[in-house]
């Protein structure tokens, strides 16, 4: 038994004190008697008892005082020689989703944890790295609820037997909990504990999406790769199923050859409501349900209403341009009216109120070509702006081309202040004529010309400009499938897998125990009996 | 719980006041009765080594052995004791209890015992041919004194007496050892009466006139009449502290008479007489505090 604070010990100098403090008072006067017989008789007719100091009360007494005071010095047994930190390096890559009897080899190393956390000592200071996908880092209570570890994903981006080794002391074990997928050996310090994933695994590599929005069509590319479990040939067949969003699913036979890329090309049309689109690779006994299903989440279709609106001169461009964008997106030509609703608004010179007090454009999707904004700004003639220039990198204008765009006029001071995609070159000076004007979830375009002073429905590149305009209108993220994250190659390939035997857990330090409480439990027992002796 | 005790110093017992009351007092016409020994033969049976035959009584228990008549028994059938008649003339004993616990009271019961074991003997000496001074433990522990003239020996062997306990049966079983007994005079605070009892009887049982002395002390009658005292047995060292209160003091006086009354009926029970004595003044000794000593020893 050592003490930690043994300067308490001093306290028990006051035994001598309580001593002289425990006895009686004594008579000052002494009697000499013949009847000391007599003299108790009396006493005990009386029921009454001298006042006498009991050696026993001062002996529990004394018990009392020397545990408290041995408490206090923090009485423990030191603790045994061992290491008192767990350090768990525990494999959440892609391949440790791999099912045996509809358990993961992920759920498999974690129940493996719990049972060996709960016989750990409290003591015991755990650390639960997750290593694959992304790294986690999980301490203590954490550690030991195995709190947020996710699911297993990603590729296993540390060399678990270097990490081991760096890990590895005297005071710290480590202990791997992994399938060997990955790895080029598994570590050979600590504990190691090897989960069995091999087996057959089909898998999506790739899924390339192009997308016709807000045209339903939408056209698939999807990677296909197998890895046949060792004895099963070197083909083996699987189906590519669409299923989900799309209004007609389709299912494709593959004949698939151990290692090698197919690509299959997939046409569907989409649901118009939008949903998930669940593209999956089903193979007999695939292990690795993970990595050969892929959801897609479709955003609902536009159902768009074009309103057009012209200068009774002006009609003409402006109707035929709505009808063409309608053409091209799958909408209508509505006509305005005080209680209609359109998702996008045409409009070819005159006056629309838009533009606020503040200077900016109200959120609509409007496209505006000549078009005053308010009638607080007096507009100037501006005859054949030339040289014209586009932007390249705009999303309205990339890619088209706009050289043959001839202005007879237009005006300066209608434009509200956006991104230029159109303007006047003059050096090194920009006078927009064009501008895109982003609201978050809406977008307008507005332009400095009419449709009728120019020549730009006539050029090729109007009908493009339109459709882009359209979709742009509705912002960025309305067009965004969100790109399935897949797999990497190195995990899905089940059949090869590092090996090494299992071993066990070393066995920990004791931890020093403390005797504190026993001494305390010893005094107040002590002063219990007290209590009953006289 | 023992404790240190230092036992108190007793005062000069015979001072000059006390030799001459002693001599007036022996002056007087008072007797001392000694048993019938003076004008009779004794008839009495007693144990003794050598002796007359005089006749049998039947055994009883505690008898010697070695007095048994086995021929009566082997005629009888029953045992018999033989009983002897000592040659000698008697006289009178005066066994003296110098327990430390006769050094209690105020003044210490000792001082009266030696005064009255004085007086006794004095009697003794004067009256009848001698007196045996029974005190186991001291160095003369059966002191026979012969004659008026060894009065002052008498006076100076008693003051000699050391202090130290002797059961009451071995002091009785050395008292009967003596040459003559005569009649005992056995001086004592009697306390506690159980340690009295057996040896009074034996006494009685061997044929001994024994008469009993208590010389009083004030602590006799009442307790201390109160505060915190601490209680001390002189001779067992045993301790008591006590706080006394009216109700002990009460209590205490009630426990002594009753000691009183078991005294003499443990006397009573043996047929010999029990006298307690108060000697009055320690410091100025009075001859009428003296004259009931001799009026009890003529009856």
């Amino acid at each position: 038994m050592t003490l930690a604070s043994p300067q308490f010990l001093w306290a028990l100098l006051l035994l001598p004190l309580m001593w002289w403090l425990s006895q009686p008072p004594k008579p000052r006067r002494q009697v000499l008697t013949a009847h000391m017989q007599q003299w108790q008789l009396a006493m005990r007719a009386l029921r009454r008892r001298p006042p006498r100091g009991s050696w026993l009360r001062f002996v529990l007494l004394a018990l009392a005082t020397i545990g408290a005071t041995l408490a206090a010095a923090q009485p423990f047994v030191a603790s045994q020689p061992g290491p008192k930190r767990l350090v768990v390096l525990l494999d959440a890559s892609a391949s440790m989703a791999a099912e045996s009897v509809g358990v993961s080899a992920f759920e498999q190393a974690k129940q493996a944890l719990k049972m060996q956390f709960a016989r750990l000592p409290k003591h015991i200071e755990v650390t639960v790295l997750r290593c694959g996908g992304e790294l986690r880092r999980r301490h203590g209570t954490a550690a030991r609820a195995l709190q947020d570890l996710g699911e297993p994903g990603g590729a296993l981006q540390v060399d678990l037997s270097e990490l081991a080794q760096q890990t590895a002391n005297d005071d710290c074990v480590v202990w791997t909990l992994t399938d060997g997928q990955g790895s080029e050996q598994l570590p050979s310090m600590g504990a190691l504990t090897r989960l069995d994933t091999r087996g057959s695994n089909a898998a999506i590599d790739a899924i390339r999406i192009l997308d016709a929005w807000p045209l339903p069509a939408l056209r698939l590319e999807v990677d296909m790769v197998a890895y046949p479990a060792a004895g099963l040939g070197d083909r083996v067949s699987a189906e590519l199923q669409v299923l989900g969003a799309t209004t007609d699913e389709q299912r494709y036979s593959c004949s698939l050859r151990s290692g090698m890329m197919l690509t299959r090309t997939v046409l569907i049309q989409r649901d118009k409501r939008g949903g998930q689109l669940v593209v999956q690779l089903v193979m007999a006994d695939d292990r690795l349900p993970a990595d050969h299903r892929f959801v897609l989440t479709l955003p609902p279709l536009p159902a768009p209403r074009i309103a057009a609106l012209a200068e009774a001169d002006a009609a003409t461009f402006a109707n035929a341009a709505a009808s063409a964008l309608a053409e091209e997106v799958g909408g209508e030509v509505v006509a305005i009216t005080s209680d209609a609703s359109v998702g996008m608004l045409l409009v070819d010179g005159g006056l629309v109120p838009l533009m606020g007090g503040d200077g900016l454009v109200a959120k609509r999707r409007a496209l505006t070509f000549g078009t005053r904004l308010t009638d607080s700004v007096e507009p100037e003639l501006w005859r054949s702006p030339s040289p014209l220039d586009w932007s390249r990198s705009s999303p309205l204008t990339v890619g088209l081309d706009l050289s043959e765009l001839r202005i007879d006029r237009a005006w300066r001071g209608i434009l509200p202040a956006g991104e230029p995609f159109l303007w006047r070159q003059d050096g090194d000076l920009r006078e927009p004529l064009g501008v895109l004007v982003d609201g978050g979830d809406t977008a307008s375009m507005h332009l400095a010309f009419r449709l009728q002073d120019s020549n730009l429905p006539l050029l090729p590149a109007f009908p493009q400009l339109l459709r882009r305009a359209f979709v742009r209108s509705y912002g960025e993220a309305a067009t965004s499938i969100a790109s399935p994250i897949v797999s990497p190659a190195s995990e899905r390939d089940l059949s090869v897998a590092a090996a090494r035997d299992d071993r066990p857990l070393p066995d920990f330090a004791a931890a020093e125990q403390g005797l504190a409480q026993w001494f305390v439990l010893a005094g107040l027992l002590a002063l219990a009996l007290r209590a009953f002796v006289r | 719980m023992r404790g240190k005790l230092t036992l108190p110093t007793i005062p000069e017992p015979f001072p000059k006041e006390f030799r001459s009351l002693l001599t007036a007092l022996l002056a007087t016409r008072g007797n001392i009765h000694s048993g019938r020994v003076e004008q009779l033969r004794a008839r009495r049976s007693v144990l003794s080594q050598s002796g007359t035959f005089v006749g049998h009584r039947r055994y009883e228990r505690g008898d010697d052995l070695r007095h048994l008549d086995w021929s009566a028994y082997a005629r009888t059938g029953e045992l018999f004791t033989k009983q002897l008649q000592e040659d000698d003339r008697r006289a009178v004993t005066v066994v003296i209890d110098r327990s430390p616990s006769m050094l209690a009271g105020t003044p210490p019961r000792r001082l009266a015992a030696l005064r009255l074991a004085a007086v006794l003997a004095g009697l003794a000496l004067a009256r009848v041919d001698g007196v045996s001074i029974v005190a186991p433990g001291a160095s003369n522990a059966n002191a026979r004194f012969t004659g008026t003239a060894q009065l002052p020996q008498l006076l100076d062997h008693l003051k000699q007496l050391p202090t130290v306990f002797v059961p009451p049966l071995t002091a009785v079983a050395l008292a009967m050892q003596a040459e003559s007994v005569g009649r005992v005079h056995w001086i004592s605070d009697f306390a506690p009466v159980q340690d009295f009892s057996r040896p009074l009887l034996s006494l009685r049982r061997r044929g001994a006139n024994v008469a009993g002395w208590i010389p009083t002390v004030p602590e006799d009658e009442a307790a201390p009449a109160g505060g915190y005292l601490r209680i001390v047995d002189p001779e067992t060292r045993a301790e008591l502290s006590v706080p006394v209160d009216r109700a002990l003091h009460d209590e205490l006086r009630r426990q002594l008479v009753l000691l009183e009354r078991q005294q003499r009926r443990m006397f009573a029970e043996a047929g010999s007489p029990l006298w307690r004595w108060d000697q009055g003044s320690a410091e100025h000794p009075r001859l009428a505090d003296y004259l009931p000593i001799v009026a009890a020893c003529t009856r």
